[in-house]
């Protein structure tokens, strides 16, 4: 049975797997682009790189539709697990995927095994990324690096409480901790390993600065482990300014809190929350979230299809929205500038506010215990929490401009000069109505800024 | 839609499917519930059908079970249906609401397979859900004596 350092797998998939070294001389040996080489020459041109998000129940299928997005020539493609096996119950992926693999929402990978794994990294010219939503994705990790697979998103804040009702922090961060362990040690051995860290979290109303603060205690874990390779996501809220801010603070935060050995790439959700179920509307948002990567100076954007409101997308949809992707990501738009003072305010504050939510915590002696204790106290929350092991207190707004600030920050450890400025910019908004059906009307406005719009139609 | 007049609230059990984790809806379905007057017993995301027929046990005066599934998988995670009924459990009407299956291109078979199993309604916008309520309390035999 296979033995990973410092990582502990199932005896089950263990069982399945090679030896650790025999993984490491295979990664070390492999031909073609890293996940890292395509993300640093992103940065080199200024273009984002481009990621769509894609995972079919299927071998053959997923095998096939891997094949046709890259005739859209994304940077890297994604596979993207099913939520059976994101919640380890493997032997429900493998009966659905006996009984009608149509029917999974993503590729089960640990069912379908390390050989079929390392089939679809060999059957495209990019390098591949797992994606998926595993609060303990130790089997799925190993599985993974087994099938030549070196990106790998996930961390023990934003995999857990998105994602599950009852794993506790303690436990996901602990299991995340061994992930990063074994990265360190790939590193060691030559072997980078790309760590995606979902700044996306349940992905509605977001207020950057608990996306930001999120991934930067998870990144500040990672690198005490030894991973040398962290790319930062961030879901884009849709008011430019404010996400173009984000994304700069994204590599502002990393140089301050963040041991320089690391390398840091940013990288752009495009928007994560209810699309719009009309096709323009969707492929316009889908244009504007490219131009937003492009000038936050993301290095990589993951992209959304026109089909996103309806359901997993077809090859077809994919692959246009790789297209429009990459349009938007060029040179076209470069006659839009934004007002920079605006842009040099948004950064300002987004800073100070993660500053004041991680600072208690990177003081503590035990980071992971301190982060457990800080989502118990609400000193850290996240709004719509899947899980109960956050408070889910805080209460996100739209301002009138369209950019997300808290209406209540709950116990989230602001200073005066921070709460005060939201409620400023809060003020123009229609007044917070008490609490009942009003209040819930107010809420599904705001979920539904782009959701809602309709083309405009000559009558 | 005023709740009918009686001297308890009317009770009923939400949750989401075993496998998904998609909590928004839930959230607001729950607020949207409790804010006109309804006793809602909320098991949240991930909660496997057996939970709710458990939660029934425990809360036999709800009135329905309000199921939400949005990320494909309903069908797989509500199979289980028949053989908990054949055992007397969840008897009460299974309401089903989401995005029932995977795919942009959604056929009605989908739906099909869902009755089959045993879902009494399927609601496609919120704002059906509160006169189904009203008709399926409106429906009701005289409430049983409990305790
Ligand atoms: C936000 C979001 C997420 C967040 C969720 C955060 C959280 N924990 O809540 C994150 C990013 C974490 C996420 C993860 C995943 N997601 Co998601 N997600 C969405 C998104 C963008 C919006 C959902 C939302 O909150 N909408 C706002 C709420 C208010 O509306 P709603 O959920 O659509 O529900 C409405 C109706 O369906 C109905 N309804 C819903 N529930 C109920 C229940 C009852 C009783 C009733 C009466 C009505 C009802 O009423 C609501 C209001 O109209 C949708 C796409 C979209 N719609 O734009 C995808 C989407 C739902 N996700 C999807 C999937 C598949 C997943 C994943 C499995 C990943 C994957 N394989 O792609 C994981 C989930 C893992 C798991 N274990 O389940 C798919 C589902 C595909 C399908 N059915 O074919 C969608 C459609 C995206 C897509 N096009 O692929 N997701």
């Amino acid at each position: 049975m296979a033995e990973f350092p410092g990582l502990e797998v199932s005896a089950a998939v263990a069982a399945r797997l090679p030896d650790w070294d025999d993984i490491v001389a295979y990664l070390r040996n492999r031909p073609g682009d890293t996940v890292p080489d395509v993300l640093r020459a992103a940065d080199r041109s200024g273009v984002p790189a481009i990621q769509p998000r894609c995972g079919v129940g299927g071998h053959a299928e997923m095998l096939a539709l891997l094949r046709e997005l890259a005739l859209s020539a994304p940077s890297v493609l994604s596979v993207t697990i099913d939520s059976y096996t994101r919640l380890r119950q493997f032997d429900v992926a493998a009966r659905v995927l006996a009984e009608e693999p149509a029917r999974l929402n993503g590729y089960p990978l640990v069912a379908h095994g390390w050989q079929r794994g390392r089939e679809l990294a060999d059957a495209v010219p990019v390098p591949l990324e797992v994606r998926h939503g595993s609060p303990d994705g130790r089997d799925l990790f190993a599985t993974a690096l087994a099938a030549g697979i070196t990106s790998f998103e996930g961390g023990g804040i934003g995999y857990n409480l998105p994602y599950c009702k009852d794993v506790p922090l303690d436990v996901s961060l602990r299991s995340w901790q061994q992930v990063d362990a074994a990265c360190g040690a790939l590193a060691d051995a030559g072997v980078l390993v790309d760590r995606e860290l979902f700044g996306t979290l349940t992905a509605v109303l977001v207020p950057p600065s608990i996306s930001l603060a999120v991934t930067l205690l998870e990144a500040v874990a990672a690198a005490r482990e030894g991973v040398r390779c962290i790319s930062i996501s961030y879901p884009q809220g849709g008011e430019i300014h404010q996400d173009v801010a984000a994304l700069r603070a994204v590599r502002t935060l990393a140089a301050r809190y963040l041991d320089p050995r690391v390398e840091v790439f940013p990288v752009l959700h495009q928007f994560m929350g209810a699309f719009p179920a009309d096709p323009a509307w969707a492929s316009g948002l889908i244009l504007h979230g490219a131009l937003t990567a492009r000038l936050g100076g993301a290095s990589k954007v993951v992209n959304k299809t026109e089909q996103e409101a309806r359901g997993l997308p077809d090859a077809d949809a994919n692959g246009k929205g790789i297209r429009l992707t990459a349009v938007g990501a060029s040179s076209m738009f470069d006659f839009v500038e934004l007002d920079a003072d605006r842009v040099a305010e948004e950064l300002h504050w987004i800073e100070e506010e993660v500053a004041e939510l991680v600072e208690p915590v990177l003081a503590e002696e035990d980071l992971l215990a301190a982060i457990g204790a800080a989502f118990r106290t609400g000193r850290l929350d996240v709004p719509f929490s899947a899980s109960v092991h956050a408070r889910n207190q805080v209460i996100p707004r739209r301002d009138p401009g369209g950019a997300i600030r808290y209406a209540d920050h709950s116990a989230l450890p602001f200073s005066g000069a921070t709460r005060r400025r939201h409620a400023a910019l809060l003020a123009g908004s229609a007044p917070a109505p008490r609490p009942g059906p009003g209040e819930i009307t107010a809420v599904i406005r705001d979920i539904s800024y782009f959701a809602d719009r309709t083309p405009a139609r000559t009558p | 839609m005023t709740p009918l007049p009686t001297d308890q609230p009317r009770t009923v059990i939400l949750g989401v499917a075993a496998s998904d984790a998609h909590a928004v809806a839930n959230q607001l379905i729950c607020r949207l519930l409790r804010a006109h007057g309804f006793h809602v017993v909320n098991l949240g995301v991930c909660t496997p059908l057996h939970e709710f027929a458990d939660a029934l046990d425990a809360e036999p005066a709800a009135e329905a079970i309000l199921i939400g599934s949005v990320n494909g998988h309903a069908y797989a995670d509500l199979r289980d249906l028949p053989e908990l009924r054949r055992q007397g459990r969840l008897d009460r009407p299974v309401v089903l609401g989401g995005n029932l299956s995977v795919g942009a291109h959604k056929r009605s078979a989908d739906l099909d397979r869902l009755t089959a199993l045993g879902v009494d309604h399927i609601v496609t916008g919120l704002s059906e859900l509160l006169p189904l309520l009203d008709t399926l309390h409106a429906a009701r035999q005289p409430a049983p004596q409990h305790g």
